[in-house]
């Protein structure tokens, strides 16, 4: 009994949090614009009224779209740091931070996502030459 | 390798444009959202410490963040249509979190019982929300897609008036305004008079097909002659239609010929000025054999006369002989020598000795040879 109410007293912190949460969503402004999530919601049937959820799906995603970039910046920083290790003349070449086809696809299948490296879809005609060479 | 690259993707591009129209992320229509979404992937991207991208990078990033919002809409969508909902609610929109995230698990997400409530999903949301930077989208984004209203024609009852026959009920969409067929009527009118009304329908059926369809040859063979650089001109299918060589030819007798004035030299020994004498026994008609080269070779004339020679012949659209001289001008060449050198050196001689090989002028000699053959014979 004890137990079980105490239970119900979680549940309702919980709501007045989730409730909480959701009204704070009408100040924050995503990155992710509204109009486009409620676009692609429109678009796989999902109909709601409330720009509170609209805003979840936009946080939500936000949030996702971050640790992604996040997990391949890592990526991205220890290639380069095995890089310097090898080359030490190129060290201020390959400072920049560039966003890489094998650095996403190696934090997405983290993710349950299986991207492979387009090897023949080059960005520029410098994409297939040596990646130390490389000069974006 | 790098002209590799650039084919494969020039494959790609082609690909891409024969994809089908139901493809959800990759037609025409999305490519708004799609930019939309690359910017703010960009921005996110740069948030989190990258100074730049590959294109393709961030191509993949955008449409999977996509995919991502449509995956979480299609669970919602499931769960609140499975408790009898059209709309969803919160939870429809935590359980697709849920289902999303399950791969990668969330606190208590091994627990039975819990409540959608405390999900360990919107915890983690609200922790980013408490730690994320501010970041606007960097646009203003208008509302899209912009649906565009039809503008609908009311019905009688609508716009107050008065169905024409009683039969029409007034909810019925009204007519169109009568001057949008009144015209019709009118000219229905002056072009038939009588009022048998079915026949002067089909009538004007016929007539308006008739309409499109010249229309439509009209610009075929437009087209057409673009296409065969005809008459490189601007002015092109005006020269086809005033071109007298290139309409058909006419058989002899068909039309009243004006005689040809010809040179006093040539003319004394082609005696042409008599159609009938020319055409005897012939397979070819040489009046249409003969009739442009004769031309041709006038206009030649007054060119040299004029030193514009060369002028005029460029601008003078292509001419396009349509004549059957094909096997008979074979056929007659080895004859030349034997018979009639005089006559050609004479009637080379108007072409001036220049050793200038003009096609046009050579076939211009050509069947000039060989009229002035056949008519010897």
């Amino acid at each position: 009994m004890n137990h079980n109410r105490q239970s119900n007293d979680g549940k309702h912190d919980d709501d007045s949090a989730l409730s909480d949460f959701l009204a704070s969503l009408m100040d924050y402004t995503p990155t992710i614009p509204d109009e486009l999530v409620e676009h692609y919601l429109a678009k796989s049937g999902f109909q709601c009224p409330d720009v509170r959820l609209i805003r979840l799906v936009a946080v939500a995603t936000q949030k996702f779209v971050a640790e992604v970039a996040n997990d391949a910046l890592q990526h991205c920083k220890a290639r380069q740091a095995a890089v310097v290790k090898d080359k030490r003349e190129k060290q201020q070449k390959d400072k920049r931070l560039i966003l890489t086809m094998d650095d996403l696809s190696k934090s997405l299948r983290e993710y349950g996502v299986n991207v492979k490296q387009q090897e023949y879809f080059a960005d520029s005609p410098s994409t297939g030459m040596d990646p130390a060479t490389r000069d974006e | 390798m790098n002209n590799g690259c650039l084919e494969n993707r020039k494959k790609e591009h082609d690909n891409s444009q024969k994809r089908p129209k139901s493809y959800k992320f990759g037609s025409k229509s999305d490519d708004f959202a799609l930019a939309i979404a690359k910017v703010a992937v960009a921005q996110l991207c740069e948030s989190v410490g990258f100074q730049g991208f590959h294109l393709s990078a961030l191509e993949t990033l955008s449409d999977i963040s996509v995919r991502y919002i449509y995956s979480i809409g299609k669970t919602a969508n499931l769960s609140a249509n499975l408790a009898g909902r059209v709309e969803g609610n919160v939870f429809d929109i935590i359980h697709g979190l849920e289902d999303l995230g399950s791969n990668l698990g969330f606190s208590g997400a091994s627990d039975v019982d819990r409540c959608a409530v405390s999900s360990g999903v919107v915890k983690d949301i609200t922790h980013f929300v408490g730690v994320s930077d501010f970041i606007p989208f960097a646009y203003d984004v208008p509302r899209f897609p912009v649906v565009k209203e039809s503008t609908k024609t009311g019905s009688f009852w609508e716009k107050e008036e008065d169905p024409p026959g009683e039969h029409i009920p007034s909810w019925l969409p009204a007519f169109p305004d009568p001057e949008t067929y009144a015209t019709r009527l009118s000219v229905e009118n002056e072009t038939m008079g009588v009022s048998n009304r079915k026949k002067t329908e089909s009538e004007l059926e016929r007539v308006e097909r008739k309409m499109d369809q010249s229309l439509l040859n009209l610009q075929l063979h437009f087209a057409h002659n673009e296409n065969k650089g005809g008459s490189s001109h601007g002015s092109g299918y005006v020269a086809t239609e005033s071109n007298p060589y290139l309409a058909a030819p006419l058989h002899v007798g068909e039309k009243e010929v004006s005689p040809v004035v010809l040179p006093t030299k040539l003319s004394n020994e082609v005696a042409l000025r008599n159609p009938v004498h020319v055409d005897v026994g012939n397979h070819v008609s040489v009046l249409e054999t003969f009739a442009p080269a004769i031309e041709a070779m006038k206009s030649g004339l007054c060119d040299s006369d004029n030193g514009k020679k060369k002028l005029l012949y460029d601008q003078r659209p292509t001419v396009r002989f349509k004549i059957g001289i094909g096997k008979k001008s074979l056929g007659t060449i080895s004859d030349f020598g034997s018979q009639n050198e005089e006559d050609l050196l004479k009637i080379a001689s108007w072409f001036g000795n220049d050793n200038e090989k003009d096609d046009k002028k050579r076939r211009v000699e050509k069947i000039l040879k060989e009229s002035v053959e056949s008519s010897k014979e």
